[in-house]
């Protein structure tokens, strides 16, 4: 199967609110695929309808080569933004549970697998509600997988796990893929989001706004910034043509250009006042050009996004 | 159907599964019927109390009577304290021993016959420093042919105390005070009072069943009913009902709104439609209320051949009670678990569920106008209102009167239809309301979810 995941100008509205609309979306099988998006963009309600939770008013979403039906597809592991967990119920308990509604019954060897490599095989027998909240995602996480999906779906997997937790699944999630299983990885960690996705899809107020790989879309959004390094250290800079905005970053400058042309001219201008050891365009990053997009500006004295300003 | 199963399955595990519903299994009846287990808990630890009443007689000719009435009663008492030590609760006498009636009087004379304010006062303070019970003043024309006076009032013996007006000594001395007056009266018009006393003995009306068949063709004696048995099998067996209902439906609530509450809800329909998820917890629901039924019918069972009662055990009723049983819950189940999908905590759903517990206790605020005419038309409306029908049916064939079995196979009918038409209205609510966020929606929204989706 070429692709995991197609959707055809798919609107969903609530009432007057329209929560998604004709969107398209395409997404190759045994890809990390992340998405990304404000709260309120239609990110959860696109995620829904991919689950069959919610059916489209119109468009089609096809999943692992099945149109939209009322059937939940047992192919399809979901994790939730944290909770998702029965409280009073064991791990084993719990996953077995949720392995049995996928179809899988003969899970115990799986589930033992999921927490011997996750380092949970002592909770087996322990109750949800006394896990830590990391040990409390990991197993949300092996729910997920347990019942061996073709395509899993995770909302913030990562949220409230130390670094060395966080690495653990960040491994786990990348052999899914290596297993040829198709991830769809809904985050606000934008850092995460461009080392693990190979492709990473924005959707903002019901619209796709981004869809490509990390360069494809840095390459919509050309540089603007230059970080710079200087010999003697200094705060204050005379006025620079073509420059929007200076902040410090560690040991570094960052300057905003209006246009990346103007870096000549910085350039110029700086070596005339200062000794100048680190001169450097830098690509924008996935967090620059989601607050780009999605960040309110006053117009007319009213708030709007760059998205709205620009149209 | 599988998933079904698996969800059912769950919903069973946590009902019964848990020490919530041990402790529901013994509470729950004890809450029901706490007034009778504590009436007999008390009738076990009883003990005589002894009284003393000041008598201010005015008339000068009660007070020795009533003495050796009160040494006849304290006799009574006393031999009946005494057999109820040695034979334990069950004494086997007629009238066991009570400790509501347990109560030895003494009656003392006050010193002046007539009473002033002061010494009323005086004998007051007494009874509230705790040296005296109670005093009694008797009026001087007791004795008076109350046909021949203009004020009766004059006739009004008054009783004294701290106690409320349902004390046992002022009904055993109004039943005494009257029995010697009428016999005075009696006597002073010519008429032999033991004559009147056997003309006055009661004679007894049993209460019978009807006639059957049995089930050798042969024509069985009818059965004397007993009293109390007419009384509380009628309210234990709609008690037992109302319970069932409670203990299956409650839960379905709780496990709703946590299931919404975590976010639990989204991992299950990404597995299971609302259709499989909402058919697996009714499913679960009821095998958990035949569970409990199970339980205490054979708890009931034990207790009824310890006791020797078996041949008033209600095995006539275990279908109908199991049918209606079935039906209840899951009409009850199906509103509980759409009501517990539109909120997200427990105290939003009170005020929503409050009507629904009004309906669903109907019944027994009117179990005892039911219990007196089992086929009256209270009974009959009740029957084929749904929310009220699974209660109001069990406790009318509990009474042992015939009800016409149209009437039954109407109500199961009509419970049928109406549970089907409220399972399906609750899984269009849930549908949608087990996703919803935010505000609690109000009915008009929730009539819009049930019939619009």
């Amino acid at each position: 199967m070429e692709n995991a995941i197609v959707l055809r100008s798919v609107t969903k509205s609530f009432g007057a609110h329209r929560a998604v609309d004709q969107l398209d979306l395409t997404v190759p099988s045994g890809s990390i695929y992340g998405f990304i998006g404000p709260n309120g963009s239609g990110k959860t309600t696109t995620l829904r309808m991919i689950l069959r939770i919610f059916q489209p008013d119109s468009g089609s979403v096809e999943v692992l080569g099945n149109l939209q039906g009322t059937t939940a597809d047992d192919r399809l592991g979901y994790l939730p933004e944290e909770r998702g967990l029965y409280k009073r119920m064991k791990v084993r308990e719990l996953l077995t549970y949720y392995a049995r509604l996928k179809g899988f019954h003969q899970c115990r060897e799986a589930i033992d697998g999921w927490l011997e490599r996750l380092g949970g095989t002592t909770w087996v027998n322990k109750r949800i509600d006394s896990l830590s909240k990391g040990m409390a995602q990991k197993i949300q996480f092996i729910a997920a997988v347990v019942s061996r999906p073709q395509l899993v779906i995770l909302d913030e997997p990562f949220s409230g796990l130390d670094p060395v937790n966080m690495e653990t699944l960040k491994d786990a999630v990348l052999s899914l893929r290596q297993n040829g299983t198709t991830v769809i990885f809904s985050t606000h960690d934008m850092e995460m989001a461009e080392r693990m996705c190979d492709t990473i899809f924005m959707i903002f107020k019901g619209k796709k706004v981004l869809d490509g790989s990390l360069d494809e879309i840095q390459a919509r959004y050309p540089a603007n910034r230059i970080r710079v390094r200087f010999e003697n250290h200094t705060e204050e800079f005379p006025q620079l043509p073509g420059i929007r905005d200076i902040q410090r970053v560690g040991r570094y400058f960052e300057f905003q250009c209006l246009e990346i042309a103007h870096s000549q001219s910085l350039l110029k201008s700086l070596l005339e006042q200062r000794i100048v050891t680190d001169f450097r365009i830098v690509k924008p990053s996935l967090h620059d050009i989601f607050v780009q997009i999605a960040r309110p500006e006053m117009v007319n004295g009213e708030l709007l996004t760059t998205n709205e300003v620009s149209t | 159907m599988k998933k079904v199963w698996v969800i059912a399955a769950r919903e069973y595990r946590t009902m019964v599964a848990t020490k919530t519903f041990l402790i529901s299994l013994i509470m729950m009846p004890l809450l029901m019927m706490g007034s009778m287990v504590l009436m007999t808990l008390l009738k076990d630890i009883g003990e005589v109390k002894h009284r003393t009443i000041l008598v201010a007689d005015a008339s000068e000719k009660l007070l020795g009577l009533l003495q050796e009435k009160a040494t006849i009663h304290n006799q009574r008492i006393e031999a009946q304290a005494a057999a109820a030590k040695t034979d334990g609760a069950d004494s086997g006498s007629d009238s066991p021993f009570d400790s509501a009636n347990g109560e030895l009087y003494t009656l003392q004379a006050t010193p002046q016959s007539q009473l002033s304010d002061e010494q009323r006062l005086e004998i007051s303070d007494r009874i509230r420093d705790e040296n005296l019970y109670a005093f009694v003043e008797i009026p001087a024309q007791i004795l008076a042919d109350p046909a021949t006076m203009a004020n009766t009032t004059d006739l009004r013996v008054k009783f004294y105390s701290l106690d409320s007006s349902i004390a046992s000594a002022r009904q055993w001395l109004s039943q005494v005070i009257n029995e010697l007056v009428r016999e005075q009266r009696l006597q002073a018009k010519g008429i032999d009072f033991q004559l009147v006393q056997i003309a006055s003995q009661p004679v007894p009306v049993v209460n019978m069943g009807l006639v059957n068949r049995d089930v050798d063709g042969q024509v069985a004696q009818a059965q004397e009913k007993q009293g109390m048995t007419d009384i509380f099998l009628p309210l234990i067996m709609m008690m037992f009902m109302f319970m069932v209902i409670f203990m299956s439906s409650q839960p379905m609530l709780e496990s709703v709104i946590e299931e919404k509450s975590q976010r639990i809800a989204e991992v299950l329909l990404g597995s299971a439609n609302p259709f499989q998820l909402m058919a697996g917890k009714l499913l679960g629901t009821v095998g958990g209320s035949l569970t409990i039924f199970a339980i205490y019918i054979i708890g009931g069972w034990f207790v009824a051949q310890d006791r020797g009662w078996l041949d008033q055990f209600p095995f006539h009723l275990v279908p109908w009670f199991i049918a209606f049983q079935v039906l209840g819950v899951l009409f009850y189940a199906a509103i509980f678990l759409a009501v517990g999908a539109s909120v997200s905590q427990l105290k939003e759903a009170q005020s929503l569920l409050l009507p629904v517990w009004m309906v669903l206790m109907l019944p027994l605020f009117v179990w005892l106008l039911i219990v007196r005419d089992p086929n009256g038309p209270l009974a009959f409306g009740l029957t084929f209102f749904p929310p009220s029908t699974s209660t109001t049916i069990i406790l009318r064939l509990a009474t042992g009167q015939t009800i016409p079995l149209a009437e039954i196979l109407i109500g199961l009918v009509l419970m049928i239809v109406a549970t089907t038409i409220v399972v399906a209205l609750a899984g269009r609510i849930f549908r949608v309301g087990i996703l919803w966020q935010g505000k609690v929606p109000k009915l008009s929204e929730l009539a819009r979810w049930a019939f619009f989706g």
